[in-house]
């Protein structure tokens, strides 16, 4: 099975960035669900997923980003995505994302929508 | 004059005809329904001064009028659903002006409602109206000014019927591109499922792909394995689990797809702490094998048929597959069971006499057929060290493992005691106390055995609480019950000795050992076949050798019970040369 899914992870103040590359789909999802489960685990709850590097995206390895994100704007956080893709913002867009989640074209403009 | 009047309705009529020619490129090139009726609006009543405007459009699955535009002092609001005094195929002229065909004026704006309706219409199709009350000053359109208003809004109809069209289209191809979407999945998750044997970690990839398609945020998988109650398999977002009697009443909820209603909310706390607005049971076999809730759409949407038949097929699949793995692995395990059963079995038979040993003035026979693999059942013919012969039977309580347990221990103790010179007595009394001391207090052995003193042909026997062996005399129509000795092993420990019995054998004589698994079984009826069959049996081939008696017995029980026996069943036929 693959989990080729690569995760850069920056802190900038409060503000975790998550730059994760290769494939997101729901075997990988998991990783990145771990990874994201450290940081609730600190205390941090603010976040920003770069999609920049994603290659392959199956929508399914999104349904993580819906197990989470109650528990984590109920602690006054967020997750935030940014630089997507023409063909992953067509997955986001055909599962209604957008409708929930904040999308910025740029990793900065979503970190400063933190602040 | 005159001439000037002509200058000036000239390039009136020439400003306004290029504002159609303005406004029929910008509408031409929109596909922007919104700006489309914005732009009507904003021209027409702007150009003639009317102060209060709006569009109407028709939607002819609820035979009425939607406001889509309004402007002014009205009654209506931007959203309402109105009807109109005349149908919406009465008129076909492109102005209706209700005061002239004497019809009352709809009631859409405060005060005295005086306007006049465009009709808002392709060659085919009648999209609305654009309604234009009366001038800033009370007064009315003219001819022209109404010859402007009916282009425009023939240019603006075929634009918004383009328009229409347009978001129609992109809608039904959103729509195709979400069921290519969700098909994948199907398809990406049929693989995975096939891949892999372990039931959490499909629920799990369940649970993931429902969350992200069906944008919900409290999930809950419940599931039926064996007949025992529903479990949660998989779970997101709940702020409790639920109960073992809400997990029955959520599982019987359901026939297919179920909104949750306020009464179940009610009696079901559990789906009310956790906002679960949908049940969908799923079924294996035409068998509900499982449960799912979902709350409703994080973004507040309504959930959709399509959204309920993605959860279907998905659950279904995992279901399937989560089935799959569980019978997999039972199948595994019962595989790896009946190894170690066979092993077991291998093991017992070793503690069965392998070949019997040569009696003196004895001709024996021996055979166990346990009912399952193993069995509680033992026999044993061995020599003592003094040089006679032991001949032993006995049934553990129960069957099986348990049994078969207790029956290793019972032969383990006869073999060490063996060579002690104690009396036959004593040892059944250390034997008992062990048994007593080492087994639970529901498990209990009957024992027969005998020593044979074979130069004086003198058999010595206890018998604690076993079927009583029977002697078949030579000559003799009845049988001798060898009863004597005293409790069963394993009751109590031995206060009073057990009693040793001597009797003398002399030729023709028959001894037959068995255990209740030859005696207790029964046939269709549920009728015994019993002692008095059993000897009955012996006695009809009372000439014929041990083998041949023990053959013919259990032939005939196995006869009388139609092959199913349900206990273990141990002989022993012993003839006096």
């Amino acid at each position: 099975m693959t989990k080729t899914i690569q995760i850069e992870h920056q802190e900038n103040r409060d503000v975790d960035i998550l730059r994760i590359g290769g494939e997101l789909n729901i075997h990988s999802a998991y990783i990145l669900e771990q990874s994201i489960l450290n940081l609730m685990e600190k205390g941090r709850y603010k976040y920003v997923v770069n999609f920049e590097n994603i290659e392959k995206l199956a929508s399914a390895g999104l349904g993580m980003f819906m197990a989470r994100i109650e528990e984590i704007r109920e602690a006054n956080g967020d997750i935030k995505f940014s630089n997507l893709s023409k063909k992953v913002y067509h997955v986001f867009d055909l599962l209604d994302f957008p409708t929930l989640y904040d999308i910025f074209d740029e990793e900065e403009e979503a970190v400063s929508a933190f602040r | 004059m005159k001439k000037s009047s002509q200058k000036t309705t000239n390039s009136k009529s020439q400003f306004q005809l290029r504002t159609i020619l303005e406004t029929s490129r910008l509408l031409i090139e929109s596909r922007d329904t919104d700006l489309i009726l914005d732009n009507l609006l904003d021209i027409t009543m702007g150009k003639m001064l009317v102060p209060r405007g709006a569009v109407l459009l028709y939607e002819p699955d609820q035979r009425a009028y939607k406001v889509t535009r309004v402007k002014g002092k009205a009654t209506v609001q931007e959203g309402d659903q109105i009807t109109l005094p005349w149908k919406s195929n009465q008129y076909q002229q492109n102005v209706i002006d209700p005061a002239a065909y004497d019809i009352p004026h709809p009631e859409l704006f405060i005060g005295k409602n005086r306007g006049l309706f465009f009709n808002l219409k392709t060659s085919s199709h009648h999209l609305g109206y654009l309604y234009l009350g009366r001038k800033g000053d009370d007064g009315v359109l003219n001819d022209q000014e109404i010859e402007f208003v009916e282009s425009l809004s023939i240019i603006s109809a075929a634009a918004i019927s383009n328009s229409m069209m347009f978001s129609e289209m992109r809608a039904v191809n959103r729509r195709l591109d979400r069921r290519v979407n969700e098909l994948n999945t199907l398809f990406d998750l049929s693989k995975d499922f096939s891949m892999t044997v372990n039931p959490k970690e499909i629920a799990g990839t369940f649970k993931f792909a429902l969350l992200a398609h069906l944008l919900v945020r409290k999930f809950f998988l419940l599931f039926l394995i064996n007949d025992e109650s529903p479990k949660i398999m998989s779970s997101s977002g709940l702020t409790r689990m639920p109960t073992a009697k809400e997990r029955r009443d959520i599982f019987d909820l359901p026939k297919e797809i179920l909104r949750v209603q306020p009464h179940q909310k009610k009696s079901i706390p559990f789906l009310n702490e956790n906002d679960i607005a949908i049940l969908v049971a799923l079924q294996l076999q035409g068998d509900k094998i499982a449960v799912v809730g979902v709350s409703e759409k994080a973004n507040h949407q309504p959930l959709s048929e399509s959204n309920f038949n993605f959860l279907q097929s998905l659950g279904n699949l995992a279901v399937l597959s989560i089935q799959k793995t569980i019978l997999l692995k039972e199948h595994i395990e019962k595989e790896r069971l009946e190894k170690e059963l066979v092993i077991a079995q291998n093991i017992q038979k070793g503690l069965y006499p392998g070949t019997i040993p040569k009696i003196p003035t004895l001709s024996v026979a021996a055979k166990n057929i346990p009912s399952q693999h193993v069995g509680g059942d033992y026999y044993d013919i061995v020599y003592s060290p003094d040089g006679n012969p032991i001949i032993a039977i006995a049934d553990v309580t129960g069957k099986g493992f348990s049994a078969a347990l207790l029956m290793a221990n019972l032969q383990s103790m006869l073999h060490v005691l063996l060579p002690v010179p104690i009396s036959l007595s004593e040892a059944t009394g250390r034997i008992n106390n062990l048994i007593f001391q080492n087994t639970p207090s529901d498990k209990f052995i009957t024992f027969f055995w005998a020593k044979y003193f074979h130069q004086e042909n003198r058999l010595r026997y206890i018998n604690a609480g076993h079927n009583p062996p029977l002697l078949i005399r030579n000559g003799s129509d009845t049988a001798e019950q060898l009863d004597e000795g005293g409790m069963i092993l394993g009751v109590m420990s031995t206060s009073t000795p057990y009693k040793e019995t001597d009797v003398t054998l002399r030729t023709g004589d028959i001894l037959v050992c068995y255990t209740d698994g030859v005696t207790e079984c029964f046939d269709k009826n549920g009728v015994e076949y019993g002692e008095e069959r059993l000897t009955e049996t012996i006695m009809s081939v009372r000439d014929e050798s041990p083998e041949e008696i023990l053959d013919e017995i259990v032939d005939q029980v196995n006869r009388f019970s139609n092959n199913r026996l349900s206990d273990d069943l141990t002989l022993i036929v012993i003839k006096v040369t």
